[in-house]
Protein backbone atom coordinates (compact mmCIF):
# COMPACT_ATOMS: atom_id res chain seq x y z
CA UNK A 1 0.00 0.00 0.00
CA UNK A 2 1.26 3.33 -0.78
CA UNK A 3 1.40 5.71 2.18
CA UNK A 4 2.74 9.09 1.62
CA UNK A 5 4.42 10.22 4.40
CA UNK A 6 2.72 13.33 5.86
CA UNK A 7 4.46 15.68 8.49
CA UNK A 8 1.47 16.66 11.17
CA UNK A 9 1.71 19.70 12.87
CA UNK A 10 -0.82 19.97 14.86
CA UNK A 11 -3.76 18.73 12.82
CA UNK A 12 -1.97 20.55 9.21
CA UNK A 13 -0.76 17.54 7.08
CA UNK A 14 2.30 19.17 5.19
CA UNK A 15 1.37 19.57 1.48
CA UNK A 16 4.72 20.50 -0.29
CA UNK A 17 3.54 22.24 -3.73
CA UNK A 18 7.01 23.85 -5.03
CA UNK A 19 6.28 23.60 -8.61
CA UNK A 20 7.19 20.45 -10.69
CA UNK A 21 9.59 22.74 -12.44
CA UNK A 22 11.31 23.59 -9.47
CA UNK A 23 14.37 21.13 -8.66
CA UNK A 24 15.83 20.85 -5.37
CA UNK A 25 19.35 21.99 -5.58
CA UNK A 26 22.18 19.93 -4.09
CA UNK A 27 20.64 17.30 -3.30
CA UNK A 28 22.39 14.04 -4.71
CA UNK A 29 21.42 10.30 -5.95
CA UNK A 30 23.50 9.19 -2.83
CA UNK A 31 22.96 8.41 0.77
CA UNK A 32 24.26 9.05 3.98
CA UNK A 33 28.13 8.90 1.78
CA UNK A 34 27.22 5.76 -0.55
CA UNK A 35 28.45 6.89 -4.11
CA UNK A 36 29.70 10.34 -3.37
CA UNK A 37 31.86 11.76 -4.91
CA UNK A 38 29.82 10.70 -7.88
CA UNK A 39 32.49 11.65 -10.30
CA UNK A 40 34.75 8.73 -8.23
CA UNK A 41 32.26 6.40 -7.07
CA UNK A 42 28.72 6.07 -9.07
CA UNK A 43 28.32 4.05 -12.07
CA UNK A 44 26.10 6.53 -13.19
CA UNK A 45 28.50 8.84 -13.18
CA UNK A 46 31.86 7.39 -13.71
CA UNK A 47 32.55 4.83 -16.03
CA UNK A 48 35.72 3.44 -13.80
CA UNK A 49 33.63 3.76 -10.24
CA UNK A 50 35.64 2.74 -6.97
CA UNK A 51 33.37 0.94 -5.05
CA UNK A 52 35.97 -0.46 -2.45
CA UNK A 53 37.29 3.54 -2.06
CA UNK A 54 33.46 4.49 -1.40
CA UNK A 55 32.62 5.07 1.88
CA UNK A 56 29.44 4.44 2.82
CA UNK A 57 28.84 5.39 6.32
CA UNK A 58 30.61 6.29 9.66
CA UNK A 59 30.12 5.27 12.95
CA UNK A 60 30.77 6.39 16.59
CA UNK A 61 30.39 5.67 19.95
CA UNK A 62 30.99 5.78 23.36
CA UNK A 63 30.57 3.02 26.32
CA UNK A 64 31.49 2.64 30.07
CA UNK A 65 34.82 1.18 28.84
CA UNK A 66 34.53 0.97 25.45
CA UNK A 67 35.02 3.66 21.90
CA UNK A 68 33.60 1.80 19.47
CA UNK A 69 33.51 2.85 15.85
CA UNK A 70 32.53 1.05 12.55
CA UNK A 71 33.14 2.27 8.79
CA UNK A 72 31.07 0.82 6.06
CA UNK A 73 31.86 0.54 2.14
CA UNK A 74 31.60 -0.77 -1.25
CA UNK A 75 27.83 -0.58 -0.46
CA UNK A 76 24.51 -1.27 -1.35
CA UNK A 77 25.16 -4.71 -3.05
CA UNK A 78 23.31 -7.35 -4.05
CA UNK A 79 23.24 -10.19 -1.46
CA UNK A 80 25.29 -12.50 -3.71
CA UNK A 81 27.82 -10.70 -4.10
CA UNK A 82 31.13 -10.75 -2.01
CA UNK A 83 32.59 -8.71 0.67
CA UNK A 84 35.47 -6.00 -1.37
CA UNK A 85 38.90 -6.31 0.26
CA UNK A 86 40.92 -4.21 -1.80
CA UNK A 87 44.74 -4.52 -1.02
CA UNK A 88 45.29 -1.10 -2.84
CA UNK A 89 43.24 0.85 -0.93
CA UNK A 90 43.92 2.73 2.40
CA UNK A 91 41.37 3.47 5.25
CA UNK A 92 42.00 5.94 7.58
CA UNK A 93 39.67 6.09 10.64
CA UNK A 94 41.45 9.61 11.75
CA UNK A 95 40.59 10.37 15.95
CA UNK A 96 41.40 13.81 17.25
CA UNK A 97 41.44 14.07 21.25
CA UNK A 98 43.91 17.17 22.01
CA UNK A 99 40.87 19.41 22.07
CA UNK A 100 41.63 21.34 18.45
CA UNK A 101 38.67 19.31 17.06
CA UNK A 102 40.23 19.42 13.24
CA UNK A 103 43.77 17.97 14.38
CA UNK A 104 44.37 14.26 13.87
CA UNK A 105 46.15 12.48 16.98
CA UNK A 106 45.52 9.05 16.42
CA UNK A 107 45.33 8.30 12.50
CA UNK A 108 44.23 4.21 12.70
CA UNK A 109 44.93 2.87 9.08
CA UNK A 110 43.50 -0.36 8.26
CA UNK A 111 44.97 -1.86 4.59
CA UNK A 112 43.75 -5.68 3.47
CA UNK A 113 45.96 -8.28 1.69
CA UNK A 114 45.37 -11.51 -0.18
CA UNK A 115 46.73 -15.07 1.80
CA UNK A 116 47.93 -17.77 0.06
CA UNK A 117 44.09 -19.51 -1.11
CA UNK A 118 42.00 -17.58 -2.92
CA UNK A 119 39.31 -17.27 -0.23
CA UNK A 120 42.06 -15.82 2.65
CA UNK A 121 41.82 -12.37 3.40
CA UNK A 122 43.82 -10.36 5.87
CA UNK A 123 43.18 -6.98 7.62
CA UNK A 124 45.99 -5.41 8.92
CA UNK A 125 45.49 -2.27 11.53
CA UNK A 126 48.19 -0.08 12.56
CA UNK A 127 48.43 3.15 14.97
CA UNK A 128 45.85 1.39 17.23
CA UNK A 129 46.76 3.31 20.59
CA UNK A 130 48.30 1.15 23.33
CA UNK A 131 48.99 -1.94 20.69
CA UNK A 132 52.28 -2.45 19.73
CA UNK A 133 53.42 -2.71 16.27
CA UNK A 134 49.98 -4.04 13.46
CA UNK A 135 47.28 -5.78 14.25
CA UNK A 136 47.26 -8.45 11.65
CA UNK A 137 44.60 -11.63 10.94
CA UNK A 138 41.85 -12.74 9.11
CA UNK A 139 38.72 -11.09 8.18
CA UNK A 140 35.47 -12.40 8.53
CA UNK A 141 36.27 -13.15 12.26
CA UNK A 142 37.20 -11.08 15.40
CA UNK A 143 41.10 -10.71 16.01
CA UNK A 144 41.84 -9.41 19.62
CA UNK A 145 45.38 -7.39 20.56
CA UNK A 146 46.51 -5.88 23.37
CA UNK A 147 42.66 -5.19 24.74
CA UNK A 148 42.00 -4.07 20.90
CA UNK A 149 39.57 -5.77 18.85
CA UNK A 150 38.77 -5.66 15.20
CA UNK A 151 36.36 -7.26 12.98
CA UNK A 152 36.40 -7.23 9.07
CA UNK A 153 33.59 -8.61 7.19
CA UNK A 154 30.45 -8.64 5.01
CA UNK A 155 27.63 -6.99 6.71
CA UNK A 156 24.09 -6.58 6.11
CA UNK A 157 24.24 -2.62 5.15
CA UNK A 158 22.90 -0.98 8.42
CA UNK A 159 22.11 2.64 6.86
CA UNK A 160 17.63 3.07 6.40
CA UNK A 161 16.60 5.68 4.48
CA UNK A 162 14.18 6.51 1.44
CA UNK A 163 16.24 6.96 -1.05
CA UNK A 164 13.60 6.82 -3.75
CA UNK A 165 11.49 9.64 -1.56
CA UNK A 166 14.50 11.77 -1.89
CA UNK A 167 14.85 11.47 -5.58
CA UNK A 168 11.67 11.91 -6.06
CA UNK A 169 11.30 15.01 -3.82
CA UNK A 170 14.65 16.75 -5.87
CA UNK A 171 12.81 15.56 -9.47
CA UNK A 172 9.54 17.44 -8.44
CA UNK A 173 9.73 19.67 -5.50
CA UNK A 174 7.15 17.68 -3.78
CA UNK A 175 8.11 15.97 -0.26
CA UNK A 176 7.87 12.03 -1.12
CA UNK A 177 9.56 10.27 1.73
CA UNK A 178 7.62 7.21 2.65
CA UNK A 179 8.39 5.44 5.62
CA UNK A 180 8.16 2.19 4.75
CA UNK A 181 10.67 2.28 1.94
CA UNK A 182 14.10 1.45 2.89
CA UNK A 183 16.13 1.58 0.36
CA UNK A 184 18.84 -0.27 1.81
CA UNK A 185 16.62 -2.94 2.97
CA UNK A 186 18.00 -6.41 2.06
CA UNK A 187 21.16 -5.11 1.19
CA UNK A 188 25.25 -6.05 2.04
CA UNK A 189 28.64 -4.11 2.21
CA UNK A 190 31.90 -4.38 3.48
CA UNK A 191 32.89 -3.07 6.88
CA UNK A 192 35.50 -2.44 9.51
CA UNK A 193 34.58 -3.10 13.13
CA UNK A 194 37.22 -1.47 15.95
CA UNK A 195 36.65 -1.03 19.73
CA UNK A 196 39.41 0.22 21.83
CA UNK A 197 39.36 0.53 25.56
CA UNK A 198 38.02 3.91 26.19
CA UNK A 199 40.71 5.19 28.57
CA UNK A 200 42.93 5.18 25.31
CA UNK A 201 40.85 7.60 23.65
CA UNK A 202 39.59 9.87 26.62
CA UNK A 203 41.63 12.99 27.56
CA UNK A 204 40.05 14.70 30.21
CA UNK A 205 37.11 16.82 29.04
CA UNK A 206 38.53 17.39 25.73
CA UNK A 207 35.68 16.67 22.52
CA UNK A 208 36.47 13.96 20.72
CA UNK A 209 36.19 13.86 17.07
CA UNK A 210 36.47 11.37 13.91
CA UNK A 211 36.01 11.11 10.67
CA UNK A 212 37.31 8.56 7.79
CA UNK A 213 39.01 9.02 4.59
CA UNK A 214 39.74 6.17 2.02
CA UNK A 215 42.62 6.57 -0.94
CA UNK A 216 43.81 4.44 -3.75
CA UNK A 217 47.29 3.05 -4.05
CA UNK A 218 49.15 4.90 -7.45
CA UNK A 219 46.19 7.27 -8.19
CA UNK A 220 42.41 7.12 -8.78
CA UNK A 221 40.81 4.75 -10.86
CA UNK B 1 -1.75 4.25 15.92
CA UNK B 2 0.21 1.23 17.29
CA UNK B 3 3.11 1.71 15.68
CA UNK B 4 3.59 5.51 15.85
CA UNK B 5 2.93 5.33 19.15
CA UNK B 6 5.61 2.58 19.79
CA UNK B 7 7.92 5.10 18.05
CA UNK B 8 7.23 7.45 19.41
CA UNK B 9 8.04 5.99 23.05
CA UNK B 10 11.23 4.59 21.06
CA UNK B 11 12.05 8.35 20.37
CA UNK B 12 11.20 9.76 23.88
CA UNK B 13 14.07 7.72 25.37
CA UNK B 14 16.46 9.44 23.00
CA UNK B 15 15.84 12.81 24.00
CA UNK B 16 17.55 12.50 27.44
CA UNK B 17 21.03 11.50 25.03
CA UNK B 18 20.34 15.55 23.90
CA UNK B 19 19.43 16.78 26.82
CA UNK B 20 22.64 15.12 28.62
CA UNK B 21 24.70 16.98 25.98
CA UNK B 22 24.52 20.27 28.52
CA UNK B 23 28.02 19.55 29.16
CA UNK B 24 29.22 20.31 26.13
CA UNK B 25 31.94 22.88 26.84
CA UNK B 26 30.63 26.12 25.27
CA UNK B 27 33.87 27.19 24.19
CA UNK B 28 35.02 24.05 22.10
CA UNK B 29 35.71 25.78 19.12
CA UNK B 30 37.06 28.79 20.14
CA UNK B 31 40.04 28.93 17.56
CA UNK B 32 37.76 28.31 14.14
CA UNK B 33 33.76 29.37 15.05
CA UNK B 34 34.15 33.32 14.67
CA UNK B 35 35.42 32.19 10.99
CA UNK B 36 32.70 29.88 10.38
CA UNK B 37 29.94 32.34 11.58
CA UNK B 38 30.74 35.65 9.81
CA UNK B 39 31.23 33.79 6.50
CA UNK B 40 27.55 34.19 5.91
CA UNK B 41 26.95 38.33 6.14
CA UNK B 42 24.93 38.66 9.12
CA UNK B 43 23.23 41.41 6.75
CA UNK B 44 22.80 40.36 3.27
CA UNK B 45 22.15 42.45 0.67
CA UNK B 46 18.83 41.98 -1.54
CA UNK B 47 19.93 40.18 -4.66
CA UNK B 48 16.88 40.89 -6.77
CA UNK B 49 16.45 37.59 -8.99
CA UNK B 50 15.82 38.23 -13.11
CA UNK B 51 12.85 36.10 -12.73
CA UNK B 52 11.42 36.24 -9.66
CA UNK B 53 7.98 34.32 -8.21
CA UNK B 54 5.30 35.28 -6.14
CA UNK B 55 5.55 32.14 -4.24
CA UNK B 56 10.09 32.39 -4.31
CA UNK B 57 10.59 34.50 -1.00
CA UNK B 58 14.54 34.88 -0.74
CA UNK B 59 15.70 33.58 2.67
CA UNK B 60 18.61 34.32 5.33
CA UNK B 61 19.68 30.87 6.37
CA UNK B 62 22.31 32.35 8.76
CA UNK B 63 20.04 31.90 11.66
CA UNK B 64 19.90 28.43 10.90
CA UNK B 65 23.72 27.77 11.19
CA UNK B 66 24.13 29.61 14.28
CA UNK B 67 21.07 28.31 15.95
CA UNK B 68 21.92 26.35 19.34
CA UNK B 69 20.67 22.50 19.12
CA UNK B 70 18.64 22.31 22.31
CA UNK B 71 20.32 20.76 25.21
CA UNK B 72 24.37 20.81 23.84
CA UNK B 73 25.27 24.03 25.83
CA UNK B 74 26.13 26.01 23.08
CA UNK B 75 26.72 23.46 19.95
CA UNK B 76 25.58 25.40 16.80
CA UNK B 77 24.07 24.12 13.62
CA UNK B 78 27.52 25.40 12.20
CA UNK B 79 29.47 23.70 14.63
CA UNK B 80 27.77 20.24 13.70
CA UNK B 81 28.97 20.71 10.15
CA UNK B 82 31.92 22.41 10.33
CA UNK B 83 34.37 20.78 10.60
CA UNK B 84 33.13 18.02 9.13
CA UNK B 85 33.72 15.01 11.44
CA UNK B 86 31.82 12.90 14.29
CA UNK B 87 32.28 14.95 17.77
CA UNK B 88 31.46 12.86 20.80
CA UNK B 89 31.25 14.28 24.49
CA UNK B 90 32.32 11.21 26.58
CA UNK B 91 30.56 12.81 29.46
CA UNK B 92 26.91 12.63 27.93
CA UNK B 93 24.97 9.27 26.51
CA UNK B 94 26.59 8.63 23.57
CA UNK B 95 23.87 8.89 20.30
CA UNK B 96 23.50 11.66 17.72
CA UNK B 97 24.43 14.13 17.22
CA UNK B 98 27.06 13.53 19.92
CA UNK B 99 28.52 10.50 17.68
CA UNK B 100 26.44 8.44 15.76
CA UNK B 101 24.82 4.93 17.04
CA UNK B 102 23.69 2.46 14.38
CA UNK B 103 20.07 2.69 15.39
CA UNK B 104 19.95 7.05 15.00
CA UNK B 105 17.46 8.09 12.91
CA UNK B 106 20.59 10.66 11.55
CA UNK B 107 18.53 11.62 7.99
CA UNK B 108 15.57 12.87 9.58
CA UNK B 109 17.45 14.81 12.75
CA UNK B 110 19.16 16.52 10.31
CA UNK B 111 16.62 17.34 8.36
CA UNK B 112 15.12 19.31 11.61
CA UNK B 113 18.25 20.50 12.25
CA UNK B 114 18.77 22.35 9.15
CA UNK B 115 15.35 23.53 8.21
CA UNK B 116 13.18 24.30 12.30
CA UNK B 117 13.89 26.87 14.18
CA UNK B 118 15.10 24.66 17.13
CA UNK B 119 13.55 27.25 19.98
CA UNK B 120 10.02 26.07 18.44
CA UNK B 121 10.88 22.24 17.60
CA UNK B 122 12.46 19.48 18.87
CA UNK B 123 15.28 17.74 16.40
CA UNK B 124 13.24 15.06 16.51
CA UNK B 125 10.07 16.68 14.56
CA UNK B 126 10.52 14.61 11.64
CA UNK B 127 11.75 11.30 13.37
CA UNK B 128 8.62 11.18 15.32
CA UNK B 129 6.42 10.83 12.65
CA UNK B 130 8.81 9.73 10.80
CA UNK B 131 9.50 10.84 7.50
CA UNK B 132 12.17 8.29 6.62
CA UNK B 133 12.40 4.68 7.88
CA UNK B 134 13.04 4.53 11.70
CA UNK B 135 14.97 1.52 11.69
CA UNK B 136 16.92 -1.03 10.21
CA UNK B 137 15.43 -3.82 8.46
CA UNK B 138 17.51 -6.50 10.32
CA UNK B 139 18.53 -6.28 14.07
CA UNK B 140 21.78 -5.15 15.25
CA UNK B 141 23.78 -7.47 17.06
CA UNK B 142 23.69 -6.22 21.10
CA UNK B 143 27.57 -6.82 21.13
CA UNK B 144 30.91 -6.52 18.90
CA UNK B 145 30.52 -6.78 15.98
CA UNK B 146 27.48 -4.95 16.20
CA UNK B 147 26.37 -4.93 12.36
CA UNK B 148 23.72 -7.41 11.12
CA UNK B 149 25.20 -10.46 9.50
CA UNK B 150 24.97 -10.13 5.54
CA UNK B 151 21.73 -11.00 4.23
CA UNK B 152 20.66 -13.64 1.30
CA UNK B 153 23.46 -16.53 0.49
CA UNK B 154 27.11 -14.69 -0.27
CA UNK B 155 30.19 -16.13 -0.94
CA UNK B 156 31.98 -15.61 2.65
CA UNK B 157 35.71 -15.33 2.73
CA UNK B 158 37.84 -17.65 5.20
CA UNK B 159 38.06 -16.45 8.34
CA UNK B 160 41.33 -18.34 8.43
CA UNK B 161 44.62 -18.22 6.95
CA UNK B 162 48.21 -16.70 7.79
CA UNK B 163 51.02 -14.69 5.95
CA UNK B 164 48.89 -12.31 3.99
CA UNK B 165 50.56 -9.82 2.17
CA UNK B 166 49.91 -5.81 2.51
CA UNK B 167 51.18 -3.19 0.99
CA UNK B 168 53.79 -1.47 3.24
CA UNK B 169 53.99 1.92 0.67
CA UNK B 170 53.52 4.82 3.04
CA UNK B 171 50.09 6.86 2.87
CA UNK B 172 51.81 9.89 0.73
CA UNK B 173 51.58 6.85 -2.02
CA UNK B 174 47.44 6.87 -1.85
CA UNK B 175 45.67 9.41 -3.68
CA UNK B 176 41.98 10.33 -1.66
CA UNK B 177 39.21 9.26 -2.70
CA UNK B 178 36.58 9.78 -0.25
CA UNK B 179 36.13 11.34 3.31
CA UNK B 180 33.29 11.53 5.74
CA UNK B 181 32.36 12.60 8.92
CA UNK B 182 28.80 13.70 9.57
CA UNK B 183 26.22 11.80 7.74
CA UNK B 184 24.71 13.63 4.40
CA UNK B 185 26.27 16.52 4.62
CA UNK B 186 28.84 16.32 2.03
CA UNK B 187 26.23 14.65 -0.08
CA UNK B 188 23.31 16.91 0.68
CA UNK B 189 25.10 20.08 1.37
CA UNK B 190 27.95 20.43 -0.93
CA UNK B 191 26.96 20.88 -4.79
CA UNK B 192 27.92 18.94 -7.84
CA UNK B 193 30.48 21.13 -8.41
CA UNK B 194 32.63 21.16 -4.47
CA UNK B 195 32.15 17.53 -4.52
CA UNK B 196 35.63 16.83 -6.00
CA UNK B 197 37.48 19.35 -3.62
CA UNK B 198 35.33 18.31 -0.44
CA UNK B 199 36.14 15.71 -0.76
CA UNK B 200 40.20 15.94 -1.18
CA UNK B 201 39.99 18.19 1.82
CA UNK B 202 40.49 17.49 5.72
CA UNK B 203 38.61 18.98 9.32
CA UNK B 204 41.50 21.68 8.88
CA UNK B 205 40.06 22.82 5.45
CA UNK B 206 36.61 23.08 6.83
CA UNK B 207 37.47 25.22 9.67
CA UNK B 208 38.97 27.97 7.71
CA UNK B 209 35.50 28.07 6.31
CA UNK B 210 36.51 26.97 2.49
CA UNK B 211 33.20 25.80 2.47
CA UNK B 212 30.70 27.80 4.36
CA UNK B 213 29.63 30.15 1.28
CA UNK B 214 28.80 26.87 -0.52
CA UNK B 215 27.14 25.28 2.17
CA UNK B 216 25.25 28.34 3.00
CA UNK B 217 24.44 28.94 -0.84
CA UNK B 218 22.58 24.71 -0.88
CA UNK B 219 21.12 25.59 2.00
CA UNK B 220 19.09 29.00 1.25
CA UNK B 221 18.28 26.90 -2.06
CA UNK B 222 16.88 23.95 -0.14
CA UNK B 223 15.33 26.46 2.30
CA UNK B 224 13.56 28.50 -1.11
CA UNK B 225 11.94 25.28 -2.14
CA UNK B 226 10.70 24.14 0.90
CA UNK B 227 10.17 26.95 3.29
CA UNK B 228 6.55 27.61 2.29
CA UNK B 229 5.72 24.13 2.59
CA UNK B 230 6.81 24.13 6.35
CA UNK B 231 5.06 27.36 7.38
CA UNK B 232 2.04 25.80 5.59
CA UNK B 233 2.72 22.69 7.76
CA UNK B 234 2.47 24.94 11.17
CA UNK B 235 6.06 24.68 11.18
CA UNK B 236 8.16 27.56 11.52
CA UNK B 237 11.78 27.14 9.65
CA UNK B 238 14.60 28.62 10.49
CA UNK B 239 15.72 30.72 8.12
CA UNK B 240 14.35 34.34 8.09
CA UNK B 241 12.92 36.05 4.52
CA UNK B 242 15.36 38.27 3.24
Amino acid sequence: MRRNAKLMAGAAGLVLAVGATQVLPGLGLNAADHLDPPGRTDPSVDSTPDRAADIADLYAWHTDDKFNVILTFSGPQATDQPANYDPDVLYEINISNAGNRASTEIPIRVRFGRGSMTDEFGVQVTNLPGVSDALVGPVETDITKDGVMVHAGLFDDPFFFDLQGFMETTDTGDLSFMADRDFFAGQNLTAIVISIPRDRIENGDNLIDVWASTARFGGQL
Amino acid sequence: MTYRNRKAIRLLSVAPALMALTLLPACFDDDDDGDIIAAPAPTPTPTPTPTPTPSQASFDVTPCLTQEIPGTGGFTVADAVVPDTLTLNLAADAGFPNGRLLPDPVIDATLAVIFLDLTQHSPFTFANIPLNPPENDVAFQSGFPFLAPPQGSPPIASSGGSNFSFRSDPPGSYVRVDRMGMPAVATVLIGSDQKIPYNDARPQDDVTGEFVPELTEQLTGLTQALADDLTNAGLTPCAMPS
